[in-house]
């Protein structure tokens, strides 16, 4: 490795770790301006609706002030007010993103089972191109991945902003529009997949004509959070909102580099490639499930998040790392060590927010676990974020190079994916749609048996696909390192 | 949006909107952090110093097989990275696409036949232990004549095969028998130009 390559990697890891310690430095002196005092002017449970006039004599505020304290009842119906305007604006467009995303879900599991029984059953349905395993398994990734978890996500998402911004969804058509448009995309890309016109890079498979509908589509669906955060009605944004507002930035950037036509080819097109499918999952879907995740899993136990700093460093950590990961899908493959190196270096770094996340999170659940029994949504949240701690922390060890050489080309791999955005990512997505329809359709969840009944069979449907990929994977991976051993034999 | 708010039960029993308290970070998780950055520039330095100068630790070496041209070729080791991705470990091929060389006629047959087939490769149908084949066998010409002799050598002396030997010399005219040969053997034209198994 040269000289400068080296420099050039030790910045990388340097600025990433500098900016890290500059803001626990900054967190420990309070440099955020933002101590207890002042998050609780604005979010204190008796203080919603606080006196806040500059105007009005010291005097007379302390006596307003009290009155409002006397009628303590009269804050919970202001936060009601606010809370129906917020559901009732953003009525429509979460609708729409959330009905097409079920559509995508129950087409995109379809195409799984036909991939998954074609594994087994390798001469069922070869009659016709269409019906292959090379074009039903890009499918259903794309399917689930854009159509399933982005179209879900961006539905949370937009639930989320007017609740988060403690006003009304501006410019809602928009999203409407572009949610429109983004299924536009979707058709046309699943079909050519389908006919055989695939770009032939995994997560990208999408013609890059198509993706251009992608663009337009998720570019619309951001304009209302633009325009409702600028008419926000809170001095802090609470840490969903960060999530929120970070992937609707990550996401165009990364989509738009990845999909313009030969900007890179060979080897540096395959590292474009896996820098986009990391950052996919990292940048895109990972900030979406966790920005339900803060917000459902204290409104549910009406308890507040343990940590605001915490929540600083796994969110920052996160954005400083998670950029450079990539490069761990292509251990072993024709690209520089160095790449790779960073890559596993970061990949591991990644644990800092993960941990930060997790003890945020279950640190607030601690004591309310119980209340899992009861709550739907709350059961598949918690169990989300659990799973993305596991999943994540899961990841970190896949990418080392000793364990990635027996997992890497087995099913050890796709396990993990089940497990990031199966797990994670899809439970904290049921979670959150079972808490928001009511809100937005007026009515109440006919059949508790069907909710549970649902998270049983997901739960067991998802440990039934996990353990033994995970087990098998591994076993898969010994065998195909093992020269003695014939290649049929790691398969069979 | 100037819809009149609905009354919606939902709504009423929900909790207050979240929010963060300031609890510490702690410092038995700042030490973890420390921890974790401390591996990092180890792994990163360490990868660095070694990576330096010296050949790439990174890349796939599981099928790598370092052939010495000097000393006698080893048959198991140049059929390990030649031909045992398509006939496999075991000799038995795969059905329906490789065929077995184990038990094979055209293995166990006069010696010309599994040279030729090695030097040009064989494409189209044929017939193996009574179940029929359609691949592309490729050429195995760039190999030199003391490591094809020995793959063969061996391929006729193991899984219970029992056919003599075959030695470098043997190669060697082999190559110059068909010299001009540029397309692979179909089973026809082996048949009659070399013999039938
Ligand atoms: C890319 C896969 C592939 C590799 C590598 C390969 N073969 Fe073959 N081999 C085939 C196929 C396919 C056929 C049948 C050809 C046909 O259908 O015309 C075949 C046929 C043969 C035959 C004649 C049929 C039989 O089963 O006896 C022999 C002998 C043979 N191969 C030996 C070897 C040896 C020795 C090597 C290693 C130096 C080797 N092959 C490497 C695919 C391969
Ligand atoms: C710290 C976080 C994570 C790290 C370091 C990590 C690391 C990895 C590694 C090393 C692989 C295997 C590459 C290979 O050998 O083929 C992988 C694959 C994958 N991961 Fe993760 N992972 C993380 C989190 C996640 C999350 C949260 C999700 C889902 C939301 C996810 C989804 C996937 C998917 C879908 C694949 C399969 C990619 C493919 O082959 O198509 N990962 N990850």
């Amino acid at each position: 490795m040269s000289l400068s390559i080296a420099f050039l990697l030790a910045m990388t890891f340097l600025i990433s770790v500098g900016g890290l310690a500059l803001l626990v430095w900054a967190l420990a002196n309070d440099q955020f301006g933002m101590g207890q005092q002042a998050a609780e002017t604005i979010f204190a449970p008796g203080e919603v609706g606080e006196v806040e006039d500059p105007a009005t004599p010291s005097a007379a505020r302390a006596v307003m002030q009290n009155a409002r304290k006397a009628a303590h009842q009269a804050s919970d119906s202001e936060e009601l007010f606010e809370r129906t305007i917020a559901d009732q604006s953003s009525r429509m467009p979460v609708l729409f993103w959330l009905s097409s995303s079920m559509v995508w879900l129950l087409l995109g599991s379809v195409f799984g089972v036909i991939a998954s029984i074609k594994l087994h059953l390798p001469d069922w349905l070869v009659q016709e191109a269409v019906l292959t395993f090379g074009r039903i398994r890009p499918a259903h990734l794309n399917v689930v991945a854009y159509g399933w978890a982005s179209m879900a996500g961006v539905g949370v998402g937009l639930w989320l902003i007017p609740r988060l911004f403690k006003t009304a969804l501006v410019g809602g058509h928009y999203a409407i529009a572009g949610g429109l448009i983004w299924n536009a995309g979707l058709i046309f890309g699943t079909a050519a997949i389908l006919a055989g016109l695939s770009d032939g890079l995994e997560w990208l498979e999408f013609p890059w004509q198509t993706d251009i509908a992608l663009v337009i589509g998720g570019a619309l669906a951001a304009v209302p959070l633009i325009l409702t955060l600028i008419k926000k009605r809170v001095g802090h944004l609470y840490v969903s909102a960060w999530y929120l507002i970070a992937a609707l930035v990550w996401f165009p950037m990364l989509f738009v580099t990845a999909n313009i036509p030969n900007l890179f080819v060979g080897v540096d097109q395959a590292m474009l490639n896996w820098w986009f499918a990391h950052n996919v999952l990292g940048l895109w879907m990972t900030p979406l499930g966790l920005a339900a995740a803060y917000y459902f899993i204290p409104k549910i136990i009406g308890k507040p998040i343990r940590s605001y700093g915490l929540s600083l460093i796994g969110f920052w950590a996160l954005a400083l790392f998670y950029s450079q990961v990539g490069l761990h899908h292509l251990i072993g493959g024709p690209v520089p060590t160095w790449a790779v190196t960073i890559s596993i270096v970061h990949s591991v770094m990644m644990v800092i927010p993960v941990i930060a996340v997790a003890v945020n999170h279950h640190m607030t659940m601690l004591g309310s676990f119980r209340l899992m029994l009861y709550s739907p949504t709350l059961r598949f949240v918690v169990l989300g974020a659990m799973m993305y701690t596991f999943a994540s922390v899961q990841g970190s060890m896949e990418a080392l190079r000793s364990v990635n050489t027996i997992t890497h080309f087995t099913h050890y791999t796709v396990a993990h994916a089940h497990m990031g955005l199966y797990g994670f990512l899809s439970f904290v997505l049921f979670g959150s749609v079972y808490f928001i329809l009511p809100r937005l359709l007026d009515w109440e969840w006919p059949h508790a048996w069907a909710i549970s009944l649902h998270f049983w069979l997901v739960f067991v449907g998802w440990g039934i696909y996990f353990w033994p990929l995970t087990l098998g994977g591994w076993l898969q991976g010994l065998a195909m390192l093992d020269p003695a051993r014939s290649f049929m034999e790691s398969v069979s | 949006m100037s819809h009149e708010p609905r009354d919606n039960p939902a709504q009423h029993r929900e909790q207050r909107e979240p929010e963060e308290l300031h609890t510490p970070i702690g410092w038995p998780l700042l030490v973890v952090f420390l921890g974790i950055i401390a591996w990092g520039a180890f792994y990163y330095f360490h990868d660095l110093l070694s990576a330096t100068g010296a050949t790439s630790e990174a890349g796939d070496r599981r099928s790598v097989v370092v052939v010495d041209p000097t000393a006698k070729a080893d048959g198991a080791a140049v059929y390990a990275g030649n031909c045992a991705a398509c006939h496999q470990a075991t000799g038995m091929g795969l059905p329906g696409a490789f065929p077995p060389l184990a038990g094979s006629e055209w293995v166990l047959a006069s010696k010309d036949i599994p040279i030729q087939i090695l030097l040009h490769g064989m494409s189209g149908p044929i017939t193996v232990k009574g179940s029929l084949y359609a691949g592309v066998m490729p050429a195995f010409a760039q190999l030199e004549d003391a490591e094809i002799a020995a793959v063969l050598t061996h391929v006729r002396k193991s899984w219970g095969n029992a056919a003599a030997e075959i030695t470098a010399d043997d190669i060697a005219s082999g190559r110059k028998a068909f010299a001009d040969k540029s397309t692979p053997w179909s089973e026809a034209e082996l048949k009659d130009k070399v013999g039938a198994p």
